[in-house]
């Protein structure tokens, strides 16, 4: 099988900013003639600094979701609430859409980020990446989602900023809440790092 | 011409693309090329909304919380900041950043950047701030915190009495503007308006000459 006629094979490159197709004169220091942004053949540094990102992500993972993330003070109560009790006080309410909802946001998709993330790197390390197709469609749908997990953090601001009626019911803000959002941007930060080129590469070398 | 994906680094002959166009790459999918109907006009038109509608979510109440006849009501902005109020000042300025210094940001740079290229010109440091518009996109998160809103409002209905303020519905108006701000402006029409303005600035664009030293 002829190997495929890559944009590396001609010495073209693509743009990060404006996907421009540029040909790379220098392959080290270049910028876009469109839009002036520095482009490289594959984003320096890329598998690196994705896994750094992947790591600290999961493991703020733990404490984002053992340590409470609001703590609820009422005349009648006092709790402490985490990201999965609060799913669970929800679906009690009764309302079952917006807990799953919350569910699949807070917990599932920054756990899917971090595995399929991790799983990803670490194919490419290894050198093997099989079915890249079917990798790359995962990587996106992981881009795309990620960000719907700051809906918690969200929900959490508006709910501190609220109730703050003193002497009947305040709730505050715990540390879990910080871990919570950290793994949101890491893992967000996580995603834009990764070149996804690195997924089809060793197709390419045929 | 040729385009190589960016996903998949595949290069792509295309001999004429019919505009709009839209060219997913053959081996991966991913969208490689997308032009579409919209005018300058319609995206200023557009972005000038927006604007209106982000300045009437900030100015008044969001939502207002009634309990044992106590109210408490809260801005947009007091909303993206309760938690610096107890030392959480990242998580303040995360909120801050993308539920509101994002969505302004998106608007200002198309209000600021479009009516100068309409005329032929170019706005200062334009470049720049297409770059940076392109590279903070997925920062913008209005309809995230839309839904965060719900959410919480969910979550008070059972003990409290909620109320929904002007702001939020200004809000909700604003999350539709911006995505069809958004969907109005792929990356490549963006800067194919760049390259169609009048006045071209030496060598821009795919049909221009190579540029001598390059």
């Amino acid at each position: 099988m002829t190997a495929p006629v890559t944009g590396r094979s001609l010495g073209l490159v693509v743009c990060p900013r404006c996907r421009a197709t540029v040909r790379l004169p220098v392959p080290e220091r270049s910028f876009c003639p469109r839009c002036e942004a520095p482009v490289h053949e594959r984003r320096p540094g890329s598998l690196s600094t994705t896994a750094a990102l992947v790591i600290t992500a999961a493991l703020l993972y733990i404490p984002a979701n053992v340590l409470p993330v609001m703590h609820t003070h009422t005349l009648f109560s006092d709790e402490d609430d985490t990201i999965m009790s609060g799913v669970i006080s929800l679906a009690h309410q009764g309302s079952w859409p917006i807990a799953l909802l919350v569910f699949f946001a807070s917990i599932v998709v920054p756990l899917l980020k971090l595995v399929a993330l991790g799983e990803i790197l670490f194919a490419i390390s290894r050198n093997h990446v099989r079915q890249p197709a079917q990798r790359s469609r995962l990587f996106r749908m992981v881009e795309f989602v990620g960000r719907w997990s700051m809906l918690d953090v969200f929900a959490m601001s508006l709910l501190v900023t609220l109730v703050q009626i003193q002497s009947l019911a305040t709730i505050q803000i715990r540390p879990g809440a910080f871990a919570f959002a950290a793994v949101v941007v890491l893992t967000m930060l996580a995603a834009q790092s990764f070149d996804e080129r690195l997924l089809w590469d060793t197709q390419s070398r045929g | 011409m040729v385009i190589v994906c960016h996903a998949c680094d595949l290069a792509h002959r295309l001999d004429r693309l019919a505009d709009p166009a839209r060219v997913r790459c053959v081996r991966c999918r991913a969208e490689l090329y997308r032009t579409n109907a919209a005018s300058i006009d319609n995206v200023v038109a557009l972005a000038a909304s927006a604007l209106g509608l982000f300045v009437v979510a900030n100015a008044y109440p969001l939502v207002a919380l009634k309990v044992n006849g106590a109210t408490r009501a809260t801005t947009l902005l007091g909303a993206a900041l309760g938690m610096y109020d107890q030392g959480y000042a990242a998580v303040a300025a995360l909120v801050l950043f993308t539920a509101v210094l994002m969505p302004l940001l998106q608007i200002l740079t198309f209000l600021y950047v479009l009516p100068p290229l309409r005329a032929g010109r170019r706005a200062p440091a334009q470049n720049a701030l297409l770059r940076i518009l392109a590279a903070l996109r997925p920062w913008a998160m209005a309809e995230v915190f839309m839904l965060g809103a719900v959410v919480a409002l969910v979550k008070l209905s059972a003990d409290a009495e909620v109320l929904p303020r002007i702001s939020l519905l200004a809000y909700g108006l604003l999350m539709l503007a911006l995505a069809a701000l958004t969907n109005a402006t792929p990356t490549e029409q963006l800067w194919q308006w760049v390259e169609r303005s009048p006045i071209e600035r030496g060598a821009i664009g795919r049909s221009a000459p190579p540029r001598s030293g390059a």
